[in-house]
């Protein structure tokens, strides 16, 4: 076990390091200036060109090479080991302020939201989208296991067909418009939640049930399928002859098995409920991390787009990880 | 099984956790949603129009416009009076004595200075650093400074890292140096600011006013301007604008700033003008779907929406208007009376379909046509010649496009500058087209005469021109825009066109680099000036996407530059807005933008509908609260105090 996570973690720089490269060599490629703004007034030829200079955009190699530096903590290493950070803090001591911030992972600055380093934007959007992306699947398991139980006991029934019609609709009916109808039924029409934002158990509400339900839908259809499986099985029936309750043989026995197909999906499942939430922070105004991945790249905000696809494929990976790790401990037969 | 919950509640555990930890702002006083995310602060860099009104109140320039009267004329700001010397070139300043920071200091001349000296260097990346060129020697300092560091950068490779210490630490003090001796802007004392133009220019107080104009906090700012040893730049570190640090001039101060999430500002206790304020408090929510805000609007949890576009304002604004003739009698009692339209709508029955408000925009939406000879890949562009392009302008039908299309109330535009939105300035008729035919007969004749100048500029018919390509972006309506114009020229003048629709930065890329035939684009105006839009179409403007090049009319721009007799400049540039909206049609406008609000007239005042839709919120006051005067602010015709 502590053998597959070390491997697991020495192969992570590795991964990051390849798709750095590539998603670097692609965004790079997508034509426009990412110093210029599609609306809005135009830097002139001269801001620009000191631009360029300054974020090292005139040069693919230079910029490689450079954000490698700060983003991995080598500039921040040599900054400290050659005295320039110590430098720094004596002279803001003099002035009798604070010295600008040091980040020792440096992912530089967003080109689209001048204010703002990509550090602060992943850092304060990203317990955002955990949070959230968390919560939904909390939610989706609840509400997937339940009704893939009870659809598996008596397949074919009224009950089975109504949670397999509503987990087609689960799953084919895109989110914003479930999310607006939620909203405009428990925000305007019945206003018992807020419209949307973030910072309250209630505003999470309406989000985690809109971005839980397509995954609720899945694992409702991973259940059923594995439960039907199971409860042919002969330990199923050997445990309904030794007589215990039908309930314990559902969960206890059936349900053990037919969770594991489950719980591989939801390795991906869950970093994809952290990120992949775009249209949900739209409409429910979440300030989280998905909606970055998109506008990043409509952008060519290089550093945001670098920033973002890191932090998504570190979390992938852990989450994965993560899921072998859980396996091995319900299931003792996987070595 | 029970093993996996052990996790499970541990997780729902945490997620509560940190949601318990989270404070949210408390209620404000006013909550709007802007019109989009605050992207920066830092008024010296802005230019986006929803940061541009967050600076408004946070920052206080030398002269403010008074917004609440229909003429925007300047009244007093940081100073408290200025003098102008005869030939319109020479301006001093006479700061107040209570102008203060929001941290106590005052508010001096120096600190105009070097917040002005900012906007100067090419790597502050100013997008308005233009307009502070109007500076006697400011254009050279910004070409000096921009070759200086870039001789540097090259020299500084051979340079051992001490030794581009002490060199760029050097370049930067000559560049000071430079500054102070060339640059005509200096503080003669801490209440004194003089001022020398290169041109007498009647705007230049208007310019005062821009927000962009606003003075920062030098000891706070400087320190996050450090020189870049290896280019010679004087790179930024962010953090300055945010609270706790950001030290701001104006009626409010930054509480605090959530990325994506929310803005909270409080009521400057140091504003010398503070008094007049009839709120504490402002939030301004992100939320960035257009349906949300609808809704965040009707739940009650907004006060203002700054910018409506969900589909349905479509039906929105049709409601509007039949409560309108619901109550017709009444309503044309009132604009007899000469109300503007937020008081007649605050003087109707209270009714939940006229919070909605459409008013005339400072912007036109037009199409560029490539005025160079030959296109990006070097096929003939028979856009080249003028008659060509007078052809197809006359052909469009602009009034359909409106009614039919945009169905919002956009005005038809028949020049480039929005009628109403310069005081003292009239534009010329413009060209006629298509919907100006009132019967057809007329419109026949509007036919025949595109088609007689098509075959003037060698082409005997309309089917002999090449293919006509029309390039626009995706989203925002352009394509159904795009769809009608094609429509139109088919139907008018039987040709092929080629709709392209690309992703907005390859738009723009191929606007840039004059890659298409006819497309899609438009602007807003920056200050009360005509040249605010004309400039677009001098031969060396940065935004001369069409490649339109005449000596005649950059002629009269600069005619009109040196010209210090109002009467005959204003002429001048009648002149040559005629000339390029009759004669020479490097672009043929289209119509000019609405802005669409969504607010109860009965709840807020201090909002004004003037074409410039600068929205100064300091005025606000939410009528049925228990803070402040509580009167509907009116809209004042120029003259009425």
């Amino acid at each position: 076990m502590i053998g597959l996570i070390l491997r697991r973690l020495l192969q992570l720089p590795i991964i990051l390091m390849v798709i750095y490269t590539i998603t670097l060599t692609l965004s790079w490629a997508i034509p426009g200036n990412p110093l210029e703004k599609p609306e809005g007034r135009q830097p002139s030829a001269e801001v620009i060109e000191a631009m360029k200079r300054q974020y090292k955009l005139d040069s693919f190699p230079a910029f490689y090479a450079s954000y490698l530096e700060s983003a991995t903590g080598i500039a921040y290493a040599r900054d400290a080991l050659t005295g320039k950070l110590a430098e720094q803090k004596r002279a803001a001591a003099e002035l009798g302020v604070a010295p600008p911030v040091h980040y020792i992972f440096d992912l530089g600055p967003s080109l689209q939201y001048n204010d703002w380093n990509v550090n602060e934007i992943v850092s304060t959007s990203l317990p955002v989208s955990v949070v959230l992306g968390l919560t939904s699947i909390a939610i989706a398991l609840g509400i997937g296991l339940t009704a893939g139980v009870v659809g598996a006991v008596k397949p074919n029934s009224f009950a089975d067909l109504v949670t397999l019609f509503i987990a087609m609709i689960g799953i084919s009916l895109p989110s914003f418009v479930v999310g607006t109808i939620l909203l405009l039924v428990f925000a305007v029409l019945w206003p018992v939640l807020p419209v949307g934002g973030w910072g309250t158990l209630g505003k999470l509400v309406l989000p985690s049930i809109t971005l839980s339900l397509p995954f609720a839908a899945y694992i409702a259809r991973l259940t059923r399928m594995g439960m039907i499986e199971a409860l042919d099985a002969d330990y199923v029936r050997t445990a309904r002859a030794k007589g215990l309750s039908e309930m314990t043989v559902l969960v206890k026995h059936a349900l053990k098995n037919a969770f594991l197909p489950v719980l591989s999906f939801l390795g991906p499942a869950t970093a994809y409920a952290m990120t992949g939430s775009f249209v949900i922070e739209k409409v429910f105004s979440v300030p989280g991390l998905g909606q970055h991945f998109v506008n990043a790249v409509l952008n060519k905000d290089l550093f945001l787009i670098m920033g973002v696809v890191l932090i998504f494929a570190t979390m992938l990976v852990l989450f994965n990880l993560a899921v072998d790790v859980l396996y091995r401990w319900v299931d003792p037969r996987i070595r | 099984m029970l093993k996996l919950l052990v996790p499970f509640l541990a997780l729902v555990a945490a997620i509560f956790g940190v949601v318990a930890t989270d404070r949210p702002d408390p209620e404000a006083d006013f909550t709007f949603i802007n019109r989009g995310d605050v992207t920066t602060l830092d008024p010296q860099r802005m230019s986006w129009m929803q940061d541009l009104r967050v600076a408004r109140l946070l920052y206080e320039p030398l002269v403010r416009l008074d917004v609440l009267s229909d003429d925007y004329h300047i009244i007093p700001g940081v100073a408290e009076s200025w003098d102008v010397s005869d030939d319109l070139t020479e301006y001093t300043f006479h700061l107040r004595d209570n102008a203060k920071w929001s941290n106590g200091d005052p508010v001096t001349a120096h600190d105009f200075v070097y917040s002005w000296r900012r906007a100067l260097l090419p790597e502050t990346a100013a997008d308005y650093t233009a307009l502070f060129q109007n500076i006697d020697g400011a254009k050279e300092f910004f070409t000096w400074r921009s070759e200086q560091t870039k001789a540097y950068a090259k020299a500084a490779r051979d340079m051992s890292p001490e030794q581009q210490r002490k060199a760029s630490q050097e370049l930067w003090e000559e560049a000071e140096r430079y500054f102070d001796e060339h640059v005509a802007l200096h503080a003669i004392d801490d209440h004194t600011l003089h001022v020398r133009l290169t041109y007498p220019t009647p705007y230049w107080l208007d310019l005062c006013a821009f927000i962009v104009f606003a003075p920062v906090y030098q000891p706070l700012v400087q320190q996050y301007e450090q020189i870049d040893p290896e280019t010679g730049l004087v790179k930024l570190k962010l953090g300055w604008t945010k609270p706790p640090l950001i030290v701001s001039n104006g009626p409010f101060v930054l509480e605090s700033w959530r990325f994506k999430r929310s803005l909270f500002l409080r009521a400057n206790p140091n504003w010398w003008n503070k008094d007049s304020l009839d709120i504490e408090t402002i939030a301004i929510p992100s939320v960035e779907d257009p349906n949300s805000q609808v809704l965040a609007f009707e739940s009650g949890s907004v006060d203002w929406v700054s910018d409506v576009n969900a589909d349905y304002r479509i039906q929105m604004l049709a409601d509007k208007q039949a409560f309108y003739r619901e109550n017709q009698e009444q309503y044309d009692q009132l604009v007899a009376a000469g109300l503007d339209r937020f008081a007649i709508d605050a003087a109707l029955p209270d009714d939940p379909r006229k919070n909605i408000h459409a008013i005339p925009a400072f912007g036109t939406y037009w199409y560029n046509f490539n005025c160079l000879e030959t296109l990006a890949d070097g096929r003939a562009n028979p856009f080249h010649d003028a008659r060509v392009r007078r052809a197809f302008a006359m052909c469009i039908d602009k009034q359909r496009l409106v009614d039919d299309v945009l169905r919002i109330g956009n005005p038809v535009a028949r020049t480039i500058i929005p009628p109403g939105s310069i005081a003292g300035y009239t534009s010329p008729a413009g060209l006629k087209c298509i919907s100006d035919a009132k019967n057809e007969q007329e419109r026949q004749a509007i036919i025949d005469e595109a088609k007689a100048l098509i075959a003037e500029a060698g082409y005997p018919s309309p089917t002999d021109l090449p293919r006509i390509e029309l390039l626009f972006n995706k989203d925002g309506g352009h394509d159904l825009i795009a769809q009608q114009i094609a429509r139109d020229w088919e139907k008018y003048l039987g040709v092929r066109t080629f709709l392209a629709q690309k992703e907005i930065k390859v738009y723009k890329d191929d606007l840039k680099k004059q890659n298409y035939m006819a497309s899609r684009a438009g602007w807003y105006g920056d200050y009360a000036d005509p040249t605010t839009f004309l400039d677009l179409c001098r031969t060396d403007d940065g935004n001369n996407d069409r490649k339109y090049s005449s000596e005649v009319f950059d002629g009269l721009l600069d005619r009109a530059k040196v010209e210090t007799d109002p009467v005959a400049r204003t002429k001048l540039l009648t002149e040559a807005e005629r000339m390029i909206m009759e004669d020479d049609l490097p672009m043929v406008p289209l119509f000019h933008y609405v802005t669409i609000y969504l607010f109860d007239p009965d709840e807020v005042t201090g909002l004004n509908p003037h074409p410039r839709t600068q929205q100064n919120l300091y005025y606000i006051d939410m009528l049925r609260d228990d803070k402040g005067r509580n009167e509907v602010k009116p809209y004042r015709h120029a003259g009425q105090s």
